[in-house]
């Protein structure tokens, strides 16, 4: 991944994952790291279409509220976010969309987040390691 | 043997009597049965070899390791759909949900009408399911696992009147650890990795991993082998030189990668079939905001069903979603999702398939043999159809006490009760509109079929173009199946298997012979006498 890219996702992850109280916050190299290896191992045509979504997201953000997303308030930028999620054309909904499945996937991978959610990863792990059935 | 790659110091080049591509759902009975019948067989398989050990419920994970393309591979057309395929030892199998239903009824009907496929026979076919079913230790999905979420739905559904149950699965003690498609992490799941490639490995198989086929070699109508390279694990470049001559070879990459080999290989091209006539079973889902929580994703995912509108062609089946899975599915971004996301163990998930009726697809040559392009379009009735499923889930779902109801439509990503269902309802919808749809049924794409003109390969699984090549995957299956499809794949298979022990003991085949379901009972009978004594 181009060191461009990931700075912009550095950026984006905190814009993705809103902090709420009870969950961990976003980890950026975290996010940056899981989308690397995510992207080198998929399609070409996908990893084309999401470095594309980032630029037009942030030419999204210019064109409609004349500033760059990277600048706009924590609350003004998840409002342009959801926007174009709830957007009547489907195509601008597609835009957070495909870049929010990947930072969302790496996010919520992570054990403790997952611990926190009910689904005892580590604890569940250890369990079927355990069990090991046979034929 | 398993090789890895790392084991390997050089281009191989070697002889076999069979050679196999892919050991998933088709490949890896095959293997199984003719190296038990005493043949040298060798399998390919591109993925790589993992074992339980490996499977660490983490879905990110498990995309990138057990997934072909990280789990991206999608169709273009209208609606886009995400069809995720394994690739992996154990091909699609070591990732999916386990369900083993048999062809329905009417499915074979048509295939014996409209295919010229009459000497499927359903008894024939009844005796393979019922040996496969056995070996894979088939039984419906234990109530006591199938985890709250599959249970309240098939419950609700059943007092509004549908018929549902609980779907039988290839698990044996299966606890229900709800990660079934990101490799079971206890072994349970009776996938092709853990069933058929071990005991085709104890019957003399070798399996090559990380080897992808690149040419199947003909000469003078007939195939003599297979050439390929090893991948680097990390990189997925080439590294060594595969080469395998053998008499027999068996495509079995799946419904995407079978036809694109033949495309790239430009052979079995003379009906214009090969790539045509996919069906992929497109699937949408309902996720449910309820008052208490269902302890998700604990239970079996795929452990429900409610068949009512099956003549309809939609089938409604369980399914729940770990944490990262459902993070990327809800149809929102930000604050509303961090929130939506804290009420986790409160959210149900049901998912619905479709039995195609008038959507078309194609797989073509992409740029590479390694990247087909599939085509595919929802027709209208095939919306409607999809439309309907949601509309039946979502009234489950609320008679269930949902409070709100999410799904995959837009303009009704989120429905609050009877009135929205009325709008849907009276709403032709925009295949555009209509995001996140996935499919995990890819098959069709080299149709068996009675007549050369307009099939790939034969009743017996072998090609009608060249001899001694056979095709057992998804790709054979002539129409859309309307259930679960890996038991039937490996039906045939088998069935195959008994074709090709005729072609080489005797040198030829016959699927009209009389005495063949003698020597199957036969042969069935006596592998169970086996398993008994062992
Ligand atoms: C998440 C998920 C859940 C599912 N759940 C169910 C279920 O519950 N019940 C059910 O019946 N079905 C289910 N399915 C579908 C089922 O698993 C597949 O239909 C079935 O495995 C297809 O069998 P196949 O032999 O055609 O291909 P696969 O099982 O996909 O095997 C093909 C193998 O060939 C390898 N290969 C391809 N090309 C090459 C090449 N050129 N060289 C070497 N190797 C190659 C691939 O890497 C792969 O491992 C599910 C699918 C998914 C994705
Ligand atoms: S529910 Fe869990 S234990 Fe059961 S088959 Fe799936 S992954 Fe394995």
């Amino acid at each position: 991944m181009r060191a461009y890219f990931a700075r912009r996702l550095r950026l984006l992850a905190p814009i993705f994952i809103e902090p709420v109280e009870g969950l961990p916050p976003a980890d950026p190299e975290g996010v940056v790291e899981f989308n690397r290896e995510f992207l080198r191992a998929g399609t070409p045509a996908f990893r084309l279409l999401y470095y594309a979504m980032i630029l037009v997201l942030q030419a999204l953000c210019l064109a409609t509220r004349g500033k760059s997303l990277y600048s706009l308030p924590p609350d003004e930028a998840d409002r342009f976010i959801q926007s174009l999620y709830s957007h009547r054309v489907s195509a601008l909904g597609a835009v957070p969309a495909v870049l929010g499945t990947v930072i969302y996937m790496s996010h919520y991978n992570r054990d403790d987040l997952q611990a926190l959610l009910g689904f005892d990863v580590a604890a569940m792990r250890e369990e079927a390691a355990q069990r090991g059935v046979q034929r | 043997m398993i090789v890895k790659p790392g084991e390997l110091t050089g281009n191989i080049r070697r002889e076999a009597d069979v050679a196999i591509i892919g050991s998933g759902a088709g490949g890896g009975p095959i293997a199984k049965e003719l190296a038990e019948a005493g043949y040298s067989v060798v399998v390919l398989e591109e993925g790589g070899y993992f074992t339980r050990e490996d499977f660490d419920f983490r879905p990110g994970q498990a995309f990138m390791r057990l997934y072909r393309d990280a789990g991206q591979t999608a169709t273009v057309g209208l609606p886009v759909i995400i069809v995720p395929q394994g690739k992996t030892v154990g091909g699609t199998t070591t990732v999916n949900s386990g369900t083993c239903l048999r062809v329905p009824r009417h499915v074979l009907k048509r295939w014996h009408l409209e295919c010229g496929l009459r000497d499927l026979e359903e008894d024939e076919l009844n005796l393979l399911y019922a040996a496969l079913e056995e070996y894979l230790f088939v039984k419906r999905a234990d109530p006591e696992v199938v985890g709250e979420n599959n249970l309240l739905f098939l419950r609700t559904a059943e007092k509004l009147g549908y018929s549902g149950g609980f779907l039988p699965r290839n698990a044996k003690d299966c606890e229900g650890y709800g990660v079934c498609a990101y490799g079971c992490p206890s072994g349970a799941k009776q996938s092709v990795d853990v069933s058929f490639i071990p005991d085709a490995v104890r019957a003399g198989a070798d399996v090559y991993t990380r080897c992808r086929v690149e040419r199947i070699v003909v000469r003078g109508g007939k195939v003599t082998g297979v050439r390929g390279h090893f991948l680097d694990p990390r990189s997925g470049r080439r590294t060594f030189r595969m080469g395998v001559d053998a008499p027999v070879v068996v495509l079995a990459g799946g419904a995407f990668q079978t036809p694109s080999l033949l495309l790239h290989n430009r052979i079995c091209l003379s009906s214009g079939r090969v790539g045509e006539n996919l069906s992929i079973h497109p699937c949408g889902a309902t996720m449910a905001l309820m008052d208490e929580p269902l302890g998700n994703p604990r239970g079996i995912p795929q452990s429900a069903y409610v068949d009512d509108f099956a003549p309809e062609g939609i089938m409604l089946e369980g399914v729940t979603l770990p944490p990262a899975i459902m993070a990327m599915t809800l149809p929102w971004g930000g604050r509303r999702h961090a929130e939506a996301m804290c009420m986790y163990s409160r959210i149900g998930t049901f998912g619905s398939m479709i039995s195609e009726h008038d959507s078309s697809g194609r797989v073509v040559a992409g740029p590479s043999a390694r990247q087909p392009l599939a085509f595919y379009n929802m027709g209208r009735g095939d919306v409607e159809r999809l439309k309907r499923s949601v509309l039946l889930m979502a009234e489950v779902w609320f008679a269930a006490g949902a409070r709100r109801v999410y799904t995959p439509l837009e303009g009704f990503k989120e429905l609050a009760g009877a009135r929205d269902l009325g709008r849907l309802a009276r709403t032709r919808l925009r295949r555009a509109g209509i995001y996140g749809l996935s499919a995990y049924h890819p098959m069709g794409t080299c149709a068996m079929g009675g007549d050369p003109h307009n099939s790939v390969v034969r009743s017996s699984g072998e090609t009608w173009e060249v001899e001694n090549l056979f095709i057992c995957d998804a790709s054979v299956l002539p129409t859309s199946l309307g259930v679960n499809p890996q038991l039937t794949i490996m039906a045939l298979a088998v069935r195959a298997a008994g074709f090709i022990d005729d072609r080489l003991s005797e040198g030829s085949i016959d699927t009209r012979n009389a005495s063949r379901l003698d020597r199957l009972r036969n042969r069935l009978r006596r592998e169970k006498e086996s398993t008994i004594v062992q």
